[in-house]
Protein backbone atom coordinates (compact mmCIF):
# COMPACT_ATOMS: atom_id res chain seq x y z
CA UNK A 1 0.00 0.00 0.00
CA UNK A 2 3.06 2.49 0.43
CA UNK A 3 2.85 3.16 -3.37
CA UNK A 4 -0.64 4.24 -2.85
CA UNK A 5 0.23 8.09 -1.36
CA UNK A 6 2.82 8.78 -4.43
CA UNK A 7 0.31 7.55 -6.98
CA UNK A 8 -2.71 9.76 -5.72
CA UNK A 9 -0.67 12.64 -5.56
CA UNK A 10 0.88 12.35 -9.51
CA UNK A 11 -2.62 11.16 -10.62
CA UNK A 12 -4.01 14.95 -8.82
CA UNK A 13 -1.16 16.93 -9.79
CA UNK A 14 -2.63 16.29 -13.24
CA UNK A 15 -5.87 17.00 -12.53
CA UNK A 16 -4.85 20.10 -11.01
CA UNK A 17 -3.29 21.44 -14.01
CA UNK A 18 -6.17 21.26 -16.20
CA UNK A 19 -8.99 22.37 -13.46
CA UNK A 20 -7.33 24.22 -10.60
CA UNK A 21 -10.64 24.45 -8.59
CA UNK A 22 -10.87 22.66 -5.00
CA UNK A 23 -13.46 20.25 -5.46
CA UNK A 24 -16.20 19.86 -2.52
CA UNK A 25 -17.75 16.41 -3.40
CA UNK A 26 -16.88 13.66 -5.64
CA UNK A 27 -19.04 12.18 -7.41
CA UNK A 28 -19.05 8.19 -8.85
CA UNK A 29 -21.52 7.42 -11.21
CA UNK A 30 -22.71 4.09 -11.82
CA UNK A 31 -24.23 1.77 -14.43
CA UNK A 32 -26.84 3.91 -16.38
CA UNK A 33 -26.16 7.10 -14.55
CA UNK A 34 -23.40 8.40 -16.75
CA UNK A 35 -25.88 11.24 -18.36
CA UNK A 36 -25.80 12.96 -14.93
CA UNK A 37 -22.54 14.48 -15.52
CA UNK A 38 -23.61 16.65 -18.67
CA UNK A 39 -25.59 18.85 -16.11
CA UNK A 40 -21.84 20.08 -14.91
CA UNK A 41 -21.63 23.66 -16.12
CA UNK A 42 -18.39 24.92 -17.14
CA UNK A 43 -17.21 21.13 -17.52
CA UNK A 44 -13.65 20.11 -17.92
CA UNK A 45 -13.24 16.13 -19.26
CA UNK A 46 -10.14 14.45 -18.44
CA UNK A 47 -10.18 10.78 -19.98
CA UNK A 48 -8.83 8.22 -17.53
CA UNK A 49 -5.87 7.50 -20.01
CA UNK A 50 -4.26 11.13 -19.30
CA UNK A 51 -4.51 10.27 -15.62
CA UNK A 52 -1.36 8.84 -14.23
CA UNK A 53 -2.24 5.38 -12.57
CA UNK A 54 -5.88 5.22 -13.59
CA UNK A 55 -6.84 1.95 -14.76
CA UNK A 56 -9.15 1.80 -18.04
CA UNK A 57 -13.06 1.51 -17.60
CA UNK A 58 -14.69 -2.07 -19.17
CA UNK A 59 -17.92 -2.52 -18.16
CA UNK A 60 -21.08 -1.63 -20.48
CA UNK A 61 -22.58 1.77 -19.77
CA UNK A 62 -19.20 2.79 -18.51
CA UNK A 63 -17.43 5.35 -20.54
CA UNK A 64 -14.15 6.34 -18.77
CA UNK A 65 -13.62 9.83 -18.18
CA UNK A 66 -13.42 12.52 -14.99
CA UNK A 67 -15.62 15.34 -15.41
CA UNK A 68 -14.83 18.58 -13.25
CA UNK A 69 -16.71 21.55 -13.30
CA UNK A 70 -19.54 23.14 -11.23
CA UNK A 71 -22.66 21.81 -9.86
CA UNK A 72 -25.63 23.03 -7.84
CA UNK A 73 -22.90 26.43 -7.76
CA UNK A 74 -20.41 24.05 -5.55
CA UNK A 75 -17.12 22.57 -7.41
CA UNK A 76 -17.17 18.81 -7.76
CA UNK A 77 -15.40 16.17 -9.96
CA UNK A 78 -17.33 12.98 -11.36
CA UNK A 79 -16.51 9.79 -12.48
CA UNK A 80 -18.14 8.60 -15.45
CA UNK A 81 -17.24 5.04 -15.70
CA UNK A 82 -16.00 3.46 -12.42
CA UNK A 83 -13.64 0.01 -11.96
CA UNK A 84 -14.99 -3.45 -10.59
CA UNK A 85 -13.27 -6.19 -9.10
CA UNK A 86 -15.02 -8.75 -11.77
CA UNK A 87 -12.95 -6.82 -14.15
CA UNK A 88 -9.98 -8.18 -12.88
CA UNK A 89 -8.25 -4.73 -10.94
CA UNK A 90 -7.13 -5.52 -7.23
CA UNK A 91 -9.09 -3.60 -5.02
CA UNK A 92 -6.50 -0.93 -4.56
CA UNK A 93 -6.21 0.30 -8.12
CA UNK A 94 -10.35 0.46 -7.65
CA UNK A 95 -10.38 3.19 -5.20
CA UNK A 96 -7.48 5.35 -6.10
CA UNK A 97 -9.60 7.82 -7.61
CA UNK A 98 -11.09 8.34 -4.04
CA UNK A 99 -7.43 8.67 -3.14
CA UNK A 100 -7.20 11.42 -5.74
CA UNK A 101 -10.63 13.03 -4.81
CA UNK A 102 -9.12 13.61 -1.41
CA UNK A 103 -5.88 14.44 -2.43
CA UNK A 104 -7.77 17.69 -4.23
CA UNK A 105 -9.27 18.64 -1.10
CA UNK A 106 -12.84 17.14 -1.20
CA UNK A 107 -14.34 15.70 1.82
CA UNK A 108 -17.18 14.27 0.84
CA UNK A 109 -17.90 11.05 -1.56
CA UNK A 110 -21.19 10.76 -3.23
CA UNK A 111 -21.64 6.98 -4.84
CA UNK A 112 -24.37 5.89 -6.60
CA UNK A 113 -24.76 2.74 -8.30
CA UNK A 114 -27.11 -0.15 -9.84
CA UNK A 115 -28.24 -3.00 -7.39
CA UNK A 116 -30.50 -5.83 -7.43
CA UNK A 117 -33.58 -5.83 -4.90
CA UNK A 118 -33.59 -8.24 -1.99
CA UNK A 119 -36.14 -6.66 0.24
CA UNK A 120 -39.41 -7.69 -1.25
CA UNK A 121 -41.06 -4.48 -0.92
CA UNK A 122 -38.54 -2.46 -2.46
CA UNK A 123 -39.28 -1.74 -6.64
CA UNK A 124 -37.76 -1.57 -9.34
CA UNK A 125 -36.70 1.89 -10.26
CA UNK A 126 -36.68 2.68 -6.65
CA UNK A 127 -33.76 4.59 -4.86
CA UNK A 128 -32.50 3.87 -1.72
CA UNK A 129 -30.29 5.66 0.46
CA UNK A 130 -27.37 3.74 1.65
CA UNK A 131 -27.33 2.81 5.68
CA UNK A 132 -25.19 0.50 5.66
CA UNK A 133 -22.73 -2.53 4.00
CA UNK A 134 -21.81 -5.68 4.15
CA UNK A 135 -18.66 -6.74 2.26
CA UNK A 136 -18.66 -10.02 1.29
CA UNK A 137 -16.07 -9.70 -1.85
CA UNK A 138 -13.42 -11.66 -0.38
CA UNK A 139 -11.10 -9.16 -0.47
CA UNK A 140 -10.63 -5.22 1.29
CA UNK A 141 -8.31 -2.67 -0.57
CA UNK A 142 -6.71 -2.25 2.90
CA UNK A 143 -4.65 -4.96 2.93
CA UNK A 144 -1.00 -5.09 3.30
CA UNK A 145 0.93 -2.57 5.28
CA UNK A 146 -0.44 0.58 6.53
CA UNK A 147 0.31 3.79 5.07
CA UNK A 148 -0.08 6.23 8.00
CA UNK A 149 -0.16 9.53 5.48
CA UNK A 150 -3.70 7.80 4.12
CA UNK A 151 -5.27 6.92 7.24
CA UNK A 152 -5.41 4.40 10.40
CA UNK A 153 -4.96 0.52 10.52
CA UNK A 154 -7.92 -0.48 11.45
CA UNK A 155 -10.99 2.51 10.55
CA UNK A 156 -14.31 2.49 12.54
CA UNK A 157 -17.02 1.32 10.64
CA UNK A 158 -19.67 2.16 12.62
CA UNK A 159 -21.10 4.42 10.62
CA UNK A 160 -19.50 4.77 7.24
CA UNK A 161 -22.21 6.51 5.48
CA UNK A 162 -22.60 9.64 7.28
CA UNK A 163 -26.09 9.82 9.46
CA UNK A 164 -26.35 13.36 8.86
CA UNK A 165 -26.24 13.03 5.17
CA UNK A 166 -28.44 9.75 5.20
CA UNK A 167 -31.38 12.40 6.84
CA UNK A 168 -30.91 14.88 4.95
CA UNK A 169 -31.23 12.17 1.67
CA UNK A 170 -34.56 11.72 3.44
CA UNK A 171 -35.87 14.98 3.62
CA UNK A 172 -35.33 15.95 -0.43
CA UNK A 173 -37.30 12.96 -0.99
CA UNK A 174 -40.61 13.74 1.41
CA UNK A 175 -40.09 17.70 0.72
CA UNK A 176 -39.89 16.32 -3.42
CA UNK A 177 -42.21 14.20 -2.86
CA UNK A 178 -41.11 10.88 -3.98
CA UNK A 179 -40.57 7.78 -1.88
CA UNK A 180 -37.14 6.55 -1.16
CA UNK A 181 -35.62 3.85 0.85
CA UNK A 182 -33.40 3.19 3.13
CA UNK A 183 -31.37 0.08 3.55
CA UNK A 184 -28.17 -2.17 3.73
CA UNK A 185 -26.24 -2.94 0.62
CA UNK A 186 -24.37 -6.44 -0.09
CA UNK A 187 -21.15 -6.82 -2.19
CA UNK A 188 -20.58 -9.40 -4.00
CA UNK A 189 -17.76 -9.96 -6.61
CA UNK A 190 -19.72 -10.53 -9.69
CA UNK A 191 -19.84 -11.01 -12.37
CA UNK A 192 -22.25 -13.20 -12.61
CA UNK A 193 -25.59 -12.90 -10.97
CA UNK A 194 -26.54 -14.37 -8.00
CA UNK A 195 -28.43 -18.06 -8.00
CA UNK A 196 -31.69 -18.35 -5.98
CA UNK A 197 -29.95 -19.93 -3.23
CA UNK A 198 -27.70 -17.10 -2.95
CA UNK A 199 -30.22 -14.61 -2.99
CA UNK A 200 -32.08 -16.32 -0.09
CA UNK A 201 -28.58 -16.25 1.63
CA UNK A 202 -27.80 -12.90 1.27
CA UNK A 203 -31.32 -11.70 2.36
CA UNK A 204 -30.72 -14.00 5.42
CA UNK A 205 -27.86 -12.14 6.41
CA UNK A 206 -29.30 -9.01 6.70
CA UNK A 207 -29.03 -7.38 3.47
CA UNK A 208 -31.82 -5.26 1.17
CA UNK A 209 -30.24 -5.43 -2.20
CA UNK A 210 -26.50 -6.72 -3.63
CA UNK A 211 -24.27 -5.36 -6.20
CA UNK A 212 -21.23 -5.66 -7.38
CA UNK A 213 -19.27 -1.82 -6.54
CA UNK A 214 -19.34 0.59 -4.03
CA UNK A 215 -17.91 -1.45 -0.69
CA UNK A 216 -14.51 -0.67 -1.75
CA UNK A 217 -14.39 2.91 -2.47
CA UNK A 218 -16.70 3.75 0.51
CA UNK A 219 -14.03 1.67 2.80
CA UNK A 220 -11.26 3.60 1.35
CA UNK A 221 -13.33 6.81 1.58
CA UNK A 222 -13.65 6.20 5.58
CA UNK A 223 -9.46 5.49 5.20
CA UNK A 224 -9.47 8.79 4.49
CA UNK A 225 -11.89 10.66 6.94
CA UNK A 226 -14.30 11.70 3.96
CA UNK A 227 -18.09 11.65 4.86
CA UNK A 228 -20.48 9.42 2.15
CA UNK A 229 -23.61 9.29 1.00
CA UNK A 230 -24.58 6.87 -1.18
CA UNK A 231 -27.24 5.87 -3.32
CA UNK A 232 -28.88 2.28 -4.92
CA UNK A 233 -30.57 2.30 -7.66
CA UNK A 234 -33.16 -0.93 -8.04
CA UNK A 235 -32.79 -1.86 -11.17
CA UNK A 236 -34.51 -5.05 -11.03
CA UNK A 237 -36.12 -7.45 -8.57
CA UNK A 238 -33.85 -10.31 -6.88
CA UNK A 239 -36.63 -13.12 -5.57
CA UNK A 240 -35.77 -15.99 -5.19
CA UNK A 241 -39.27 -17.60 -5.59
CA UNK A 242 -40.15 -16.01 -8.57
CA UNK A 243 -36.86 -15.30 -10.63
CA UNK A 244 -36.45 -14.12 -13.95
CA UNK A 245 -33.68 -13.95 -16.05
CA UNK A 246 -31.89 -10.86 -15.91
CA UNK A 247 -31.81 -8.57 -19.11
CA UNK A 248 -28.88 -6.13 -19.20
CA UNK A 249 -30.96 -3.48 -21.35
CA UNK A 250 -33.63 -3.46 -19.54
CA UNK A 251 -31.46 -3.09 -16.13
CA UNK A 252 -29.90 -0.04 -17.83
CA UNK A 253 -33.44 1.51 -19.20
CA UNK A 254 -34.66 0.82 -15.25
CA UNK A 255 -31.68 2.72 -14.01
CA UNK A 256 -32.09 5.79 -16.60
CA UNK A 257 -35.59 6.42 -15.30
CA UNK A 258 -34.38 6.51 -12.06
CA UNK A 259 -32.05 9.62 -13.21
CA UNK A 260 -34.86 12.46 -11.47
CA UNK A 261 -34.79 10.67 -8.40
CA UNK A 262 -31.28 10.53 -8.28
CA UNK A 263 -30.69 13.72 -9.75
CA UNK A 264 -33.52 15.34 -7.01
CA UNK A 265 -31.01 13.70 -4.65
CA UNK A 266 -27.60 14.40 -5.58
CA UNK A 267 -28.31 17.90 -6.22
CA UNK A 268 -29.79 18.51 -3.11
CA UNK A 269 -27.47 16.94 -0.82
CA UNK A 270 -24.83 19.66 -2.77
CA UNK A 271 -27.23 22.25 -2.00
CA UNK A 272 -27.22 21.12 1.85
CA UNK A 273 -23.75 21.67 1.74
CA UNK A 274 -23.35 24.56 0.14
CA UNK A 275 -25.84 26.27 2.98
CA UNK A 276 -23.63 24.59 5.76
CA UNK A 277 -20.82 26.91 3.96
CA UNK A 278 -18.40 24.40 5.13
CA UNK B 1 1.98 -26.28 -0.57
CA UNK B 2 5.00 -28.48 -1.41
CA UNK B 3 7.44 -26.36 -0.91
CA UNK B 4 6.19 -25.51 3.11
CA UNK B 5 7.91 -28.64 4.13
CA UNK B 6 11.05 -27.65 3.22
CA UNK B 7 10.37 -23.93 4.70
CA UNK B 8 9.54 -25.35 8.21
CA UNK B 9 12.47 -27.64 8.44
CA UNK B 10 14.69 -24.76 8.04
CA UNK B 11 13.01 -22.15 10.47
CA UNK B 12 13.10 -25.41 12.97
CA UNK B 13 16.72 -26.15 12.54
CA UNK B 14 17.56 -21.93 13.31
CA UNK B 15 15.01 -22.27 16.62
CA UNK B 16 17.27 -25.39 17.55
CA UNK B 17 20.52 -24.07 16.72
CA UNK B 18 19.26 -21.40 19.54
CA UNK B 19 17.59 -23.63 21.80
CA UNK B 20 17.94 -27.39 21.54
CA UNK B 21 14.74 -28.46 23.64
CA UNK B 22 11.60 -30.08 22.36
CA UNK B 23 8.76 -28.00 23.66
CA UNK B 24 5.29 -29.28 24.99
CA UNK B 25 3.30 -26.54 23.32
CA UNK B 26 3.64 -23.44 20.70
CA UNK B 27 1.76 -20.41 22.02
CA UNK B 28 0.30 -17.65 20.19
CA UNK B 29 -0.25 -14.17 21.74
CA UNK B 30 -2.54 -12.52 20.52
CA UNK B 31 -3.13 -8.17 20.19
CA UNK B 32 -1.98 -7.20 23.97
CA UNK B 33 -1.55 -10.39 24.98
CA UNK B 34 2.02 -10.46 25.39
CA UNK B 35 1.98 -10.27 29.39
CA UNK B 36 1.65 -13.92 29.39
CA UNK B 37 4.90 -13.91 28.23
CA UNK B 38 6.66 -12.43 30.87
CA UNK B 39 5.34 -15.35 33.00
CA UNK B 40 7.95 -17.77 30.52
CA UNK B 41 11.04 -18.52 32.34
CA UNK B 42 12.67 -17.16 29.45
CA UNK B 43 15.98 -19.52 28.16
CA UNK B 44 16.17 -17.72 24.75
CA UNK B 45 14.83 -15.03 22.76
CA UNK B 46 15.09 -15.22 19.00
CA UNK B 47 14.19 -11.95 16.76
CA UNK B 48 11.33 -13.19 13.61
CA UNK B 49 14.03 -12.32 11.40
CA UNK B 50 16.45 -14.87 12.65
CA UNK B 51 14.32 -17.38 11.61
CA UNK B 52 13.84 -18.35 7.76
CA UNK B 53 10.92 -17.49 6.12
CA UNK B 54 9.24 -15.89 8.85
CA UNK B 55 7.65 -12.84 7.30
CA UNK B 56 7.95 -9.41 9.83
CA UNK B 57 4.97 -8.16 11.63
CA UNK B 58 3.49 -5.07 10.79
CA UNK B 59 0.74 -4.81 13.10
CA UNK B 60 -0.15 -2.55 16.01
CA UNK B 61 0.63 -4.38 19.28
CA UNK B 62 2.44 -7.16 18.21
CA UNK B 63 6.14 -7.87 18.19
CA UNK B 64 7.63 -10.25 15.96
CA UNK B 65 9.74 -12.76 18.01
CA UNK B 66 10.21 -15.78 19.27
CA UNK B 67 10.40 -16.60 23.37
CA UNK B 68 11.77 -20.11 24.16
CA UNK B 69 11.71 -21.44 27.66
CA UNK B 70 9.65 -22.99 30.70
CA UNK B 71 6.08 -21.76 31.75
CA UNK B 72 4.64 -23.72 35.13
CA UNK B 73 7.93 -25.78 34.41
CA UNK B 74 6.78 -26.97 31.00
CA UNK B 75 9.10 -26.72 28.02
CA UNK B 76 7.26 -23.79 25.76
CA UNK B 77 7.44 -21.48 22.21
CA UNK B 78 5.36 -18.43 22.60
CA UNK B 79 4.61 -16.25 19.12
CA UNK B 80 5.22 -12.44 20.52
CA UNK B 81 3.27 -11.37 17.20
CA UNK B 82 1.37 -13.20 14.58
CA UNK B 83 0.86 -12.61 10.65
CA UNK B 84 -2.43 -11.40 10.03
CA UNK B 85 -3.74 -11.54 6.09
CA UNK B 86 -5.12 -7.54 6.47
CA UNK B 87 -1.29 -7.20 6.45
CA UNK B 88 -1.27 -8.95 3.05
CA UNK B 89 0.01 -12.48 3.96
CA UNK B 90 -0.92 -15.41 2.71
CA UNK B 91 -2.86 -17.76 4.84
CA UNK B 92 -0.44 -20.47 4.40
CA UNK B 93 2.41 -17.63 5.82
CA UNK B 94 -0.04 -16.99 8.83
CA UNK B 95 0.29 -20.47 9.80
CA UNK B 96 3.87 -20.88 9.53
CA UNK B 97 3.97 -20.48 13.63
CA UNK B 98 1.77 -23.50 14.31
CA UNK B 99 3.52 -25.77 11.61
CA UNK B 100 7.28 -24.79 13.03
CA UNK B 101 5.91 -25.57 16.89
CA UNK B 102 4.57 -28.90 14.84
CA UNK B 103 8.06 -29.44 13.34
CA UNK B 104 9.84 -28.66 17.21
CA UNK B 105 7.87 -31.67 18.30
CA UNK B 106 4.89 -30.54 20.25
CA UNK B 107 1.64 -31.89 19.73
CA UNK B 108 -0.22 -28.54 21.52
CA UNK B 109 -1.14 -25.52 20.14
CA UNK B 110 -2.27 -22.60 22.46
CA UNK B 111 -4.37 -19.50 20.47
CA UNK B 112 -4.98 -16.35 21.78
CA UNK B 113 -6.41 -13.28 20.45
CA UNK B 114 -8.61 -9.88 20.67
CA UNK B 115 -12.10 -10.22 19.21
CA UNK B 116 -15.34 -8.41 19.34
CA UNK B 117 -17.93 -9.90 20.76
CA UNK B 118 -21.54 -10.57 18.90
CA UNK B 119 -22.84 -12.62 21.66
CA UNK B 120 -25.01 -9.72 23.72
CA UNK B 121 -24.24 -11.28 27.18
CA UNK B 122 -20.47 -11.12 26.19
CA UNK B 123 -18.50 -7.74 28.03
CA UNK B 124 -15.35 -6.00 27.55
CA UNK B 125 -12.65 -7.59 29.57
CA UNK B 126 -14.61 -11.13 29.03
CA UNK B 127 -12.76 -14.22 28.27
CA UNK B 128 -14.08 -17.08 25.60
CA UNK B 129 -13.01 -20.32 25.21
CA UNK B 130 -13.24 -21.11 21.68
CA UNK B 131 -16.04 -24.03 21.34
CA UNK B 132 -15.71 -23.92 17.30
CA UNK B 133 -14.92 -21.75 13.96
CA UNK B 134 -15.98 -20.08 11.19
CA UNK B 135 -13.89 -19.03 8.36
CA UNK B 136 -14.65 -16.09 6.13
CA UNK B 137 -10.96 -15.26 5.68
CA UNK B 138 -11.93 -16.21 2.06
CA UNK B 139 -8.33 -18.37 2.07
CA UNK B 140 -7.22 -21.57 3.32
CA UNK B 141 -3.71 -22.08 4.25
CA UNK B 142 -4.04 -25.60 2.94
CA UNK B 143 -5.21 -24.40 -1.00
CA UNK B 144 -2.37 -26.25 -2.89
CA UNK B 145 -0.87 -29.38 -3.69
CA UNK B 146 -1.19 -31.50 -0.46
CA UNK B 147 2.16 -32.39 1.04
CA UNK B 148 0.88 -36.07 2.19
CA UNK B 149 4.05 -35.66 5.47
CA UNK B 150 2.43 -32.67 6.25
CA UNK B 151 -1.10 -33.74 7.18
CA UNK B 152 -3.89 -35.52 4.70
CA UNK B 153 -5.68 -33.77 1.78
CA UNK B 154 -9.04 -33.40 3.32
CA UNK B 155 -8.98 -32.75 7.24
CA UNK B 156 -11.51 -33.79 9.54
CA UNK B 157 -12.94 -30.27 11.10
CA UNK B 158 -15.44 -31.81 13.67
CA UNK B 159 -13.92 -30.70 16.83
CA UNK B 160 -10.58 -28.63 15.82
CA UNK B 161 -9.92 -27.20 19.40
CA UNK B 162 -9.60 -30.07 21.94
CA UNK B 163 -12.28 -30.92 24.84
CA UNK B 164 -9.98 -31.95 27.41
CA UNK B 165 -8.01 -28.81 27.07
CA UNK B 166 -11.44 -26.76 26.87
CA UNK B 167 -12.58 -28.49 30.08
CA UNK B 168 -9.38 -27.55 32.11
CA UNK B 169 -9.69 -23.79 30.90
CA UNK B 170 -13.43 -24.18 32.54
CA UNK B 171 -12.47 -25.51 35.65
CA UNK B 172 -9.37 -22.82 35.68
CA UNK B 173 -12.69 -20.02 35.60
CA UNK B 174 -14.62 -21.81 37.63
CA UNK B 175 -12.00 -22.03 40.20
CA UNK B 176 -10.87 -18.85 40.04
CA UNK B 177 -13.98 -17.29 39.86
CA UNK B 178 -14.19 -15.43 36.85
CA UNK B 179 -16.44 -15.48 33.26
CA UNK B 180 -15.29 -17.67 30.85
CA UNK B 181 -17.55 -18.00 27.80
CA UNK B 182 -17.64 -20.75 25.09
CA UNK B 183 -18.63 -20.19 21.91
CA UNK B 184 -17.80 -19.81 18.03
CA UNK B 185 -15.18 -17.31 16.82
CA UNK B 186 -15.67 -16.46 13.71
CA UNK B 187 -12.98 -14.84 11.44
CA UNK B 188 -12.78 -12.17 8.73
CA UNK B 189 -10.52 -10.42 6.40
CA UNK B 190 -9.96 -6.76 7.81
CA UNK B 191 -8.26 -4.57 8.45
CA UNK B 192 -11.75 -2.31 8.87
CA UNK B 193 -14.00 -3.31 12.00
CA UNK B 194 -17.34 -4.24 10.93
CA UNK B 195 -20.34 -2.35 10.11
CA UNK B 196 -23.26 -2.77 12.13
CA UNK B 197 -24.69 -4.50 9.17
CA UNK B 198 -21.30 -7.37 9.15
CA UNK B 199 -21.90 -7.83 12.80
CA UNK B 200 -25.76 -8.76 12.51
CA UNK B 201 -24.65 -11.22 9.79
CA UNK B 202 -22.01 -12.57 12.24
CA UNK B 203 -24.55 -13.11 14.90
CA UNK B 204 -27.17 -14.75 12.63
CA UNK B 205 -24.64 -16.59 11.21
CA UNK B 206 -23.69 -18.37 14.98
CA UNK B 207 -20.70 -16.48 15.51
CA UNK B 208 -20.45 -15.15 19.41
CA UNK B 209 -17.02 -13.17 18.59
CA UNK B 210 -15.31 -11.95 15.58
CA UNK B 211 -11.45 -11.03 14.31
CA UNK B 212 -8.96 -11.46 11.70
CA UNK B 213 -6.81 -13.95 12.91
CA UNK B 214 -6.15 -17.37 14.35
CA UNK B 215 -8.50 -19.88 11.90
CA UNK B 216 -5.47 -19.94 9.75
CA UNK B 217 -3.28 -21.28 12.57
CA UNK B 218 -5.84 -23.64 13.82
CA UNK B 219 -6.60 -25.14 10.31
CA UNK B 220 -2.82 -25.82 9.69
CA UNK B 221 -2.58 -27.22 13.44
CA UNK B 222 -5.76 -29.64 12.39
CA UNK B 223 -3.78 -30.79 9.33
CA UNK B 224 -0.79 -31.15 11.40
CA UNK B 225 -2.82 -33.40 14.43
CA UNK B 226 -2.03 -31.39 16.95
CA UNK B 227 -4.70 -30.24 19.90
CA UNK B 228 -5.67 -27.00 19.91
CA UNK B 229 -6.92 -24.28 22.57
CA UNK B 230 -8.11 -21.09 21.68
CA UNK B 231 -8.66 -18.37 24.00
CA UNK B 232 -10.79 -15.16 22.74
CA UNK B 233 -10.25 -11.52 25.09
CA UNK B 234 -13.25 -9.58 24.37
CA UNK B 235 -12.15 -5.79 23.58
CA UNK B 236 -15.18 -4.49 22.41
CA UNK B 237 -18.61 -5.29 22.13
CA UNK B 238 -20.37 -5.10 18.57
CA UNK B 239 -23.39 -3.64 19.49
CA UNK B 240 -25.28 -2.89 15.98
CA UNK B 241 -28.41 -1.19 17.67
CA UNK B 242 -26.36 1.31 20.23
CA UNK B 243 -23.07 2.16 17.67
CA UNK B 244 -20.03 2.80 19.15
CA UNK B 245 -16.67 3.67 17.68
CA UNK B 246 -13.64 1.18 18.04
CA UNK B 247 -10.38 1.99 17.65
CA UNK B 248 -6.89 -0.37 17.53
CA UNK B 249 -5.63 1.57 20.69
CA UNK B 250 -9.15 0.87 22.67
CA UNK B 251 -8.62 -3.05 21.64
CA UNK B 252 -5.23 -3.01 23.40
CA UNK B 253 -6.08 -1.57 26.53
CA UNK B 254 -9.23 -3.88 27.08
CA UNK B 255 -6.80 -7.12 25.65
CA UNK B 256 -4.48 -5.74 28.86
CA UNK B 257 -7.39 -6.19 31.38
CA UNK B 258 -8.20 -9.94 30.71
CA UNK B 259 -4.15 -10.63 30.03
CA UNK B 260 -4.21 -12.00 34.06
CA UNK B 261 -7.30 -14.46 33.23
CA UNK B 262 -5.88 -15.93 30.09
CA UNK B 263 -2.18 -16.46 31.91
CA UNK B 264 -4.16 -18.56 34.71
CA UNK B 265 -5.49 -20.55 31.91
CA UNK B 266 -2.72 -20.99 30.04
CA UNK B 267 -0.28 -22.02 33.01
CA UNK B 268 -2.90 -24.69 33.75
CA UNK B 269 -3.62 -26.26 30.41
CA UNK B 270 0.40 -26.01 29.99
CA UNK B 271 1.29 -27.72 33.22
CA UNK B 272 -1.73 -30.57 32.82
CA UNK B 273 0.81 -31.14 29.81
CA UNK B 274 3.63 -32.57 31.79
Amino acid sequence: MLELYDQAQAAAEAIREQWDLTPRAGIILGTGLGGFADRIEKAVVIDYEKIPHFPRSTAVSHRGRLVCGMLEGLPVMAMEGRFHQYEGYPLQQITLPVRVMKSLGSDLLIVTHAVGGLNPYYVPGDVMIIDDQINLMGDNPLVGINDDRLGSRFPDMSAPYTPELIAAGQAIARREDFPVQRGVMVAVTGPNLETRAEYRFLRQIGADVVGMSTVPEVIVAVHSGMRVFGLSVVTDMCLPDCLEPANVEEIIAVANSAEPKLRALVLGILAHERSKGK
Amino acid sequence: MQEVAQQITAAAAAVRHFWDVTPRAGIMLGSGLAGLADEIAVEHTIEYSDIPHFPRTTALGHKGHLTCGRLSDVPVIAFQGRFHLYEGYSAQQAALPARLTRALGADTLIVSNAAGGVNPRYAVGDVMVIDDHMNLLFDNPLIGVNDDNLGPRFPDMSSPYDRVLMEIAIEVARRADFVLHRGVYLAMLGPTYETRAEYRMARHLGADAVGMSTVPEVIAACHAGMRVLGLSTITNVGSPDAPNGTSGHDVIVAAKLATEKVTRIVQAVVASLD
